[in-house]
């Protein structure tokens, strides 16, 4: 048997996305609104599926509701909508009981960017 | 530019499994490629490119694979090229062989499918590496898994199409039931639905008996400009169309999140170069990387406008009117992922010719198989259709 073990450390800039991943951080939904059509995509997509690519940075509310849900040994995960926004959002889901349809994106606690929805009594925003 | 017809001279799969018999992912490519190479009746020097399906070098610990087997299969000078593109990464492989050969680049071009990935790395060092397989910088950053993300695209199909935990169950247990009939399966097995429907939940809906197995192996094709092929070859059947698309890469920006419509695409784009319809397809080998993609699969290449119905009325079982995945798929067979797409077109062509397992080989030689292979939530698909070659 050969053994190796590798530890890595990398360190990505987030570049075009940094408002998305800055946003994550503070626990803010920072979506693109295309220029061209309008439509407000979160995650924020650099080119619209209209052909766009003139868009301008918009903070949504941070509301979502929840479409699909899945729960098991894996963790909690949903597809949700943001309010405002106009494609849905896979998110983990954190502190909603089953059956809650609805959330507001948290800033993680261990301060690694990610989609975490929480419930919205919690956040107090 | 001239377009050649494509001919598989050669195709073989080793045992897809959890290897604990001290061999190494190069033995497993040099098995492959040894047994492929003698089907054709070529000789080494007649091998004029490789093409090699690898979807990560964390899993094997080599960058740089393709000229690492061209110098270990002997073939050392042949121009080599690496094909990548997630699950889908084997068929994308074949894909770029068949075109060489059209193009005129080459007369016989070696396809080769590996990857180590169920013993090199723990389960968990692979739950994490395949979260950065979607897109690691937004559904990535959730953590989600592809346990997860699959079954939140399924669910959405679901709602649309109303299948149920019973036709998740149906899909279970035929392609495992195949496999049992299988001498290279990884997941034989003769589960009953009641056994199947309280495994442990992995992602709602799906349990841990709905998923694909990841595997050790490797599979080869020899794939040979139809001019070229050996006399005693004349029966290899040929690669009547090929299509390739792509989706979204976020679920969540698909106008249907459970349609697979980069399958759709694909699936048009190859027809319209066989000139075939979907429903002339008489064996299919789908990618089920979990009960449920079955059902997607089907709906989405053109096989069934019911698929849960279908299922349950045995259109696909080894006797109906299109066998799916008489090999057991990704479920009964398991997935060694870049060796997957490789190993689904094998299948078909060895199906074609009438040299598959004894056990699965249909009596009657279907006329057009397809091979159906994707990488992440079907957001890229590639899909072969071959064709039986006429009696010669």
């Amino acid at each position: 048997m050969i053994r190796r073990t590798l530890l890595l450390e990398y360190g990505l800039e987030p570049g075009w996305m940094a408002p998305f991943v800055e946003g994550l951080l503070k626990g803010d939904a920072m979506a693109r609104r295309c220029g061209d059509c309008g439509i407000k995509s979160f995650p924020p997509h650099r080119t619209c599926a209209c052909g766009g690519s003139g868009a301008v940075w918009v903070c949504l509310p941070g509301t979502a509701t929840i479409q699909f849900r899945t729960t098991g040994s894996d963790g909690d995960f949903a597809l949700v909508q943001f309010d405002g926004a106009d494609t849905s959002s896979v998110v983990s889901l954190q502190g909603i009981a089953e059956g809650q349809t609805n959330g507001r994106i948290s800033a993680p606690d261990d301060a690694v960017p990610k989609l975490v929805l929480g419930p919205i009594e919690e956040n107090n925003r | 530019m001239p377009h050649h017809s494509v001919a598989v001279t050669g195709a073989s799969l080793t045992p897809f499994n959890r290897r604990r018999d001290g061999t190494s992912w190069r033995d497993w490519v040099f098995d492959a490629y040894s047994t492929a190479l003698a089907m054709s009746d070529l000789e080494p020097v007649d091998i004029e490119e490789i093409f090699l399906a690898s979807e990560s070098d964390f899993f094997s610990l080599q960058l740089n694979p393709a000229s690492i087997l061209a110098t270990e299969l002997g073939l050392g000078g042949v121009a080599v090229t690496r094909c990548e593109a997630g699950g889908a990464s084997g068929q994308v492989a074949v894909h770029a062989g068949v075109r060489a050969i059209r193009a005129g680049g080459a007369r016989h071009v070696l396809v080769l499918g590996v990857d180590p990935s169920a013993s090199s790395l723990s389960g968990d060092a692979m739950r994490a590496l395949y979260g950065f397989s979607f897109d690691a910088w937004t559904d990535g950053m959730a953590g989600v898994t592809s346990t997860a993300l699959y079954a939140l695209s399924y669910q959405a199909f679901a709602a649309h199409h109303g299948t149920t935990e019973a036709d998740l169950a149906s899909v279970t247990r035929q392609n495992r039931a195949n496999a049992m009939r299988n001498p290279g399966a990884h997941l034989p097995r003769g589960d009953t639905a009641e056994q199947i429907n309280e495994s442990p939940m992995i992602a709602s809906p799906y349990r841990r008996l709905h998923c694909s197995p990841l595997s050790d192996g490797a599979a080869a094709l020899i794939l040979s400009r139809r001019d070229a092929v050996p006399s005693t070859r004349r029966s290899a059947p040929g690669i009547a169309g090929i299509g390739a698309s792509t989706d979204h890469m976020h679920l969540g920006a698909r106008s249907d999140p459970g349609a697979f419509a980069a399958k759709t695409r694909a699936m048009e784009r190859a027809c319209a170069e066989a000139d075939v319809m979907p429903k002339q397809i008489e064996l299919a080998e789908i990618y089920d990387a979990y009960a449920g993609a079955q059902l997607q699969g089907v709906m989405a290449l053109g096989l069934s406008d019911a698929p849960g119905r279908d299922h349950q009325d045995g259109d696909f079982a080894p006797d109906g009117r299109c066998p799916v995945n008489l090999s057991g798929g990704l479920m009964g067979q398991g997935a060694p992922v870049g060796a997957t797409g490789v190993g689904q077109t094998a299948t078909c062509a060895l199906v074609l010719e009438g040299r598959y397992h004894a056990g699965l080989q249909p009596q009657t030689l279907p006329n057009y198989a397809l091979a159906d292979t994707h990488g992440g939530v079907c957001t890229t698909a590639a899909v072969t259709i071959l064709q039986r070659e006429a009696a010669v």
